[in-house]
């Protein structure tokens, strides 16, 4: 489903040149359930924005569902992301002036879906999350697992090859955390692969695979990790710093 | 995908209803004044007869003194009128297909009922070929005929206030109206027609509205009709009788011809030209020759129908729409940015750059339409009181419908203007940058 070869991502101010992504090499199957860990900086977020074409990539290449994406069109880039990539975030990212059945219906609006099939795919979507009772209501009405269900269901109305969650339990307690990291789980067994970046190690372990990252590199503790995806020519990570 | 870009804008205004009224109130004030100076130039500016502009001629002969030209400023020119003596001889010509001379004159109509009293009428002095040279619109009946202009009938048009006045607006053909000393008959009732600029009488006030009444030109010697238009002289006449009056060199009758081909409009020409050799050759027209030929837009041109303040005001008018605009370019700026973690939602969800770009466009435009309504209200109120200030009864400047077009198409512009810039800056920013920002 993904795969980078060597991708550098450098964020350049004035004076600082900081080095988000360093020759990351990375590949997830279709199907996979992958954990993302690492510590603040260690460049899981820039992941995620590249692998979501969210961001451009400076160096490497990138290769998503087969298809080479390092130079696409704004346009050909916003319809793989409306079409194969579903997001969820950490801070939910509703949009606040819309109610639920309308902001799920966001990615439909750009897919340019009549209304009669837009209607089904939400309402089937919403139902997934556990709240068609909830269609008409404004974010600001709802918990934040319930906002979370909605971002859940956003993501996935499109029916989505690849979902990418950042840290999406995030801002929840644990037992909504729990919640939607089962709902991720059914999703995933649907066939959908799911990348997600977290920093808690409890759900972490419940993802099938786990990589780690450091300093914009890949420390993948998996049992089965493709030999390709390791630099023989970088040192050793001390495992602690992963965590 | 409109309609929802449409609900989005909406929705924006309604999130920031104060910023949204400083916009509308933006667009609305530079509409109104754009409008306003448009207006006003339109109602001078446009071809008042467009199928027949360049068909119809007015006709310029210099009669003037040999010792100086009748404009000082523009020697060039010959005098904008014709008099008598030159009028009827060149009626005389069979060449043009129609053609008329008329004046403006002010006459006293006696209403049947003596509980009515008798009332002044400005009125229009001219010929049968008047009518439909000039696409008069008639209500009932129509013009006199040759035969009755020949034997100076006394008949009569009369405007359509002028028959509600008289006739209680009923179809008044064949009825009798007495006026100054004789009984009239009403041949027509013209439709209510106000060409602007009142082109065939520039000389007495383009921006007038036309006659009340229309009387037969060849009644002017027996009736001793006098112009209350404007007069000219350059020598005072021999004589005391309105006869003699009519055999001077004073010019107050405006001439005008129907030529449809050029091969017409040169025959005329050579035909002037050669009126005036014949004239000279009995010592009159002194000067040289100098007549001339302009179709109804040159003629609207060299009298300025147009004042040049008029035209700086246009300018002025529409660059105060621009500076509008443009002061709301840093607002609308400002709008987007703070809205851009939501660009960026939308734009991980697979909006386009020129998704993006077009659904604040749109927003933009709907501030435009909003302050476009405004304004055209506001400018509605300001013709208004300009009519008041020109006169109590006029009704010089109206938005019509190209005017209201053009309001319309003015606010779209200046919704574009203020908003292409902050359209394009928030299209260009990076989706990943604000989503963690939320």
């Amino acid at each position: 489903m993904i795969r980078m070869e060597r991708v550098s991502k450098v964020y350049r101010t004035e004076h600082v040149e900081t080095h988000a992504l360093s020759s990351f090499t990375v590949a997830v199957e279709r199907g996979e359930f992958v954990a993302v860990m690492g510590p603040s900086g260690s460049g899981k977020t820039t992941f995620l924005n590249v692998a979501g074409l969210l961001d451009v990539f400076d160096g490497g290449s990138y290769r998503l569902d087969g298809e080479d994406v390092s130079r696409l069109s704004d346009r050909a880039m916003s319809r793989i992301r409306n079409e194969k990539l579903g997001f969820i975030f950490q801070s939910f990212n509703l949009i606040p002036d819309l109610d639920v059945f309308d902001n799920v219906d966001v990615p439909l609006r750009y897919r340019g879906l009549g209304g009669r099939e837009r209607k089904s795919l939400i309402e089937e979507a919403i139902g997934t999350v556990g709240l068609s009772s909830r269609l008409r209501h404004r974010p600001a009405q709802l918990s934040g697992g319930q906002q979370q269900r909605v971002a859940v269901a956003r993501a996935i109305v499109g029916r989505p090859r690849l979902i990418l969650a950042d840290e999406p339990t995030g801002n929840l307690d644990s037992a909504m955390a729990t919640e939607i990291l089962t709902l991720l789980e059914e999703i995933n067994a649907a066939g959908t692969t799911v990348v997600m970046v977290t920093h808690d190690p409890e759900l972490a372990a419940r993802a099938p695979r786990q990589i780690h990252m450091l300093d914009g590199r890949l420390m993948d503790f998996s049992r089965d990790v493709p030999a390709p995806l390791f630099d023989p020519s970088r040192p050793r990570l001390d495992p602690v710093l992963s965590v | 995908m409109l309609a929802y870009q449409l609900r989005i804008a909406a929705a924006s205004l309604r999130r920031t209803p104060v910023l949204s009224a400083l916009l509308v109130a933006g667009i609305a004030l530079g509409v109104a004044v754009a409008t306003t100076f448009v207006t006003t130039f339109h109602v001078m500016a446009s071809d008042p007869i467009p199928d027949k502009s360049r068909q119809l001629f007015y006709v310029q002969v210099d009669n003037w003194t040999p010792e100086r030209p009748w404009d000082r400023d523009r020697p060039e020119e010959p005098p904008d009128q014709l008099s008598w003596r030159d009028s009827q001889n060149l009626l005389a010509s069979a060449l043009p297909t129609r053609q008329t001379a008329s004046f403006k004159a002010d006459l006293t109509v006696h209403p049947a009922s003596r509980d009515e009293r008798p009332f002044r009428a400005l009125t229009r002095v001219t010929r049968p070929d008047f009518f439909e040279m000039f696409e008069v619109p008639f209500l009932y009946g129509g013009p006199w005929d040759e035969a009755a202009e020949a034997d100076r009938a006394p008949v009569v048009v009369l405007d359509e206030e002028t028959n509600r006045k008289l006739f209680g607006g009923e179809d008044s053909v064949g009825e009798t109206v007495r006026i100054e000393d004789r009984p009239f008959t009403v041949v027509g009732v013209v439709a209510p027609w106000s060409p602007r600029p009142k082109f065939f009488d520039v000389t007495n006030g383009a921006l007038e509205d036309p006659e009340a009444l229309y009387v037969p030109l060849s009644l002017t010697p027996e009736m001793e009709i006098r112009t209350t238009g404007n007069t000219s002289n350059w020598k005072p006449w021999d004589g005391e009788e309105f006869a003699d009056f009519l055999e001077s060199e004073s010019i107050w009758l405006q001439m005008w011809v129907e030529l449809p081909t050029a091969e017409a409009r040169q025959e005329y020409e050579d035909f002037l030209a050669a009126y005036v050799r014949e004239q000279q050759a009995v010592g009159r027209l002194t000067r040289p020759v100098n007549n001339r030929l302009r179709d109804v837009r040159e003629w609207m041109t060299v009298s300025e129908v147009v004042p040049p303040e008029a035209k700086t005001m246009l300018i002025i008018g529409l660059l105060f729409l621009l500076v509008c605009a443009i002061n709301l370019v840093g607002i609308l700026l400002g709008k987007f940015l703070g809205r851009a973690p939501e660009v960026g939602v939308r734009r991980a969800l697979g909006a386009s750059r020129g998704a993006v770009f077009a659904q604040h466009l749109v927003e933009c435009e709907v501030v435009g339409l909003l302050g476009g309504a405004v304004g055209i209200v506001l400018s509605a109120v300001v013709l208004r009181v300009l009519n008041r200030l020109f006169s109590e009864d006029l009704e010089l400047f109206a938005l019509d419908l190209t005017m209201l077009g053009a309001g319309v198409a003015l606010a779209l512009v200046a919704g574009l203007v203020a908003g292409l810039y902050p359209a394009w800056r928030i299209c260009r920013v990076a989706p990943a940058t604000y989503l963690k920002q939320q």
